[in-house]
């Protein structure tokens, strides 16, 4: 317990100070997440956005925001560590590797909940946005979590192996966005492109969420209608695949030598 | 690599040496558990890489070669307390001393607090170097441990190295394109081609063994082509206005014989002496060799021994 907590804050304490030296980086990037979601808003709402309606779709964004910054910190981060070697010292570690990246990925969690604390505050703020905080939302906010690292873990096997999945990582990420029912309702869009967005991490989950917290319904409505089930599913599903393949992208890194090379 | 074989005493200075894809980083990966074997072992201090790696991973402390191995971004104190901390030392205070330790020796505690990013060159591999000894290990791992350096941080890696293992007791392994230094550095050294090992042997006793193969004969005079003829396979060069010949005596050329084609082809004979080999030349021919053998044998055969307190391949 007291080895997962040092290693946990050690993580975090390191993502802070790196952080903290691109903070101008930083701050640019929180504003543009935030006029993204304005400039979306205002073209999906035909120049008209209401409060409401945006409340829905604030809560897919920021959901999403969760998405972009797991895919980011598993593939891209990874491929960078790779390049500066400390990935190999990260795993020339006496500690497991899977507590390793159990505490990066808890770190990750922390900074990116600042980061949506930051945006989602201001443009509740300014565009006069109401999403209510209800301990209910909690349960379901976690699994879509665990859900997307577990997808941001496939990601991050993938890297160690084929090293240039940085654009499929972005490609997946924008898809999210327009997939994911933050903006585009997946009732509405066709058949196939329905299922396939359903399949994807976080839709399932924001579904939930806005049900959960914006349309008051209880835990209980949402298992027994099926939803919640599914999401557990859902989300069993991505983190058991997505922790097989990065465990089998560490042994095909071990055995070819890639830990260190791009 | 195939069919390599040796132990490492503890407390001595290993150099592996090789040119480009020799499998001299590999070596080293392979015994920080950073590329798996396809079959055979890495033990280090007696413990499996493979099967006990928290505690073979707790012996070693490694810089590898051309990669940053710490965070730019954040201070070399940072950096330091960071490592230790994912390297297993618990306790805040034994870090925080032992992290001032290596950075007074290093001469890096009044700057760190700078990013190590800002840093030279040289200022970054001893971040690099005290980060990999953060935890005390017994077995320090160091891949080019001087390439790109200047001669002056050249030189304080050096002698780090030489007081890492004769102050401390700790065992170096390195590898290294610059034989000056191995030669130098190391107790005993490696020479590898194509993944194999050509030769194992103490560095001292290397160069005896050559040393007596290896004999100059030093004329009066310009020796003309025709003349040196007398001595295949040696090499001639101008030398103060004399002629050396140089080159190996060994089977039905004995260094008697030697003297007497000499004086036979009316050659002024100043003197004959071994030739002092360094391991630049020995690597060469090392090299030479296994390319004409085509990498099945050195010519010296390997020789595994000590105690096993080092790295110990078989891959």
């Amino acid at each position: 317990m007291v080895l997962t907590g040092t290693v946990l804050l050690n993580e975090c304490q390191k993502r802070l100070i790196i952080m903290w030296s691109y903070r101008f980086n930083f701050m640019l990037e929180t504003f543009m997440m935030g006029f993204l979601f304005v400039g979306i808003s205002f073209f999906v709402s035909g120049g008209r956005p209401e409060p409401e309606q945006m409340a829905p779709a604030l809560l897919g964004y920021l959901t999403w925001f969760f998405a972009a910054f797991a895919i980011s910190d598993m593939s891209q981060g990874i491929r960078e560590e790779t390049q500066t070697g400390t990935l190999e010292q990260m795993y020339m570690s006496p500690l497991p590797s899977g507590l390793l990246l159990a505490g990066r990925s808890v770190a990750s969690i922390f900074i990116s909940s600042g980061m949506v604390i930051l945006i989602g505050g201001i443009l509740m703020l300014v565009l006069g946005i109401r999403i209510p905080l209800r301990p209910e939302g909690v349960p379901v906010f976690a699994l879509t979590l665990v859900g997307l690292y577990g997808f941001a873990f496939f990601l991050g096997g993938a890297t160690l192996v084929f090293k240039q999945v940085n654009a499929l990582s972005n490609l997946l990420s924008n898809m999210l966005l327009f997939l994911n029912g933050s903006f585009l309702t997946v009732e509405r869009m066709p058949g196939w492109l329905e299922a396939f967005a359903r399949s994807l991490p976080s839709t399932q989950g924001i579904d939930v969420l806005r049900r959960v917290v914006l349309d008051d319904l209880s835990l209980a409505s949402v298992w027994q209608d099926g939803s919640l089930v599914w999401l557990t599913v859902h989300t069993a599903v991505f983190l058991f695949a997505g922790w097989g393949v990065f465990l089998w992208g560490e042994r095909v890194a071990r055995r070819r030598g890639l830990l260190g090379q791009y | 690599m195939s069919r390599l074989e040796l132990t490492v005493e503890s407390g001595q200075v290993f150099g592996f040496l090789g040119s480009n894809g020799a499998g001299k980083t590999t070596t080293l990966k392979m015994a920080c558990g950073l590329v798996m074997p396809t079959t055979g072992t890495v033990r280090l201090n007696g413990y499996d890489v493979g099967k006990q790696r928290g505690q073979a991973m707790r012996q070693i402390g490694a810089v590898l070669e051309g990669t940053r191995n710490v965070y730019w971004r954040m201070s070399a104190w940072q950096n330091l307390l960071y490592f230790g901390r994912i390297k297993g030392v618990s306790s805040t205070k034994m870090l925080k001393a032992r992290a001032e330790q290596l950075l007074r020796e290093l001469d890096l505690w009044e700057r760190r607090k700078d990013p190590v990013g800002e840093f030279s060159r040289g200022m970054q591999q001893k971040v690099a170097i005290a980060a990999a000894l953060i935890a005390d290990p017994p077995i320090v791992l160091l891949d080019e441990p001087t390439l790109g350096l200047d001669v002056h941080a050249s030189r304080t890696v050096q002698e780090w190295i030489i007081q890492l293992a004769e102050e401390r007791g700790k065992t170096v392994v390195l590898t290294t394109h610059q034989l000056d230094m191995a030669e130098s550095l190391c107790d005993r050294v490696a020479i590898m081609s194509h993944g194999r090992l050509l030769a194992h042997r103490p560095t001292g006793e290397l160069l005896d063994l050559f040393r007596r193969e290896f004999y100059q004969l030093r004329l009066r005079g310009m020796v003309e082509a025709e003349e040196s003829g007398a001595f295949p396979g040696f090499t001639a060069s101008r030398e103060n206005g004399h002629t050396v010949l140089a080159g190996e005596v060994g089977g039905e050329l004995s260094v008697f014989e030697l003297v007497e084609r000499a004086r036979a082809a009316g050659m002024d004979l100043i003197s004959v002496s071994p030739a002092e080999p360094n391991l630049e030349e020995i690597f060469v021919e090392l090299i030479e060799r296994a390319e004409e053998t085509g990498g099945q044998d050195g010519g010296l055969e390997l020789e595994a021994g000590g105690r096993p307190a080092g790295t110990e391949g078989r891959g």
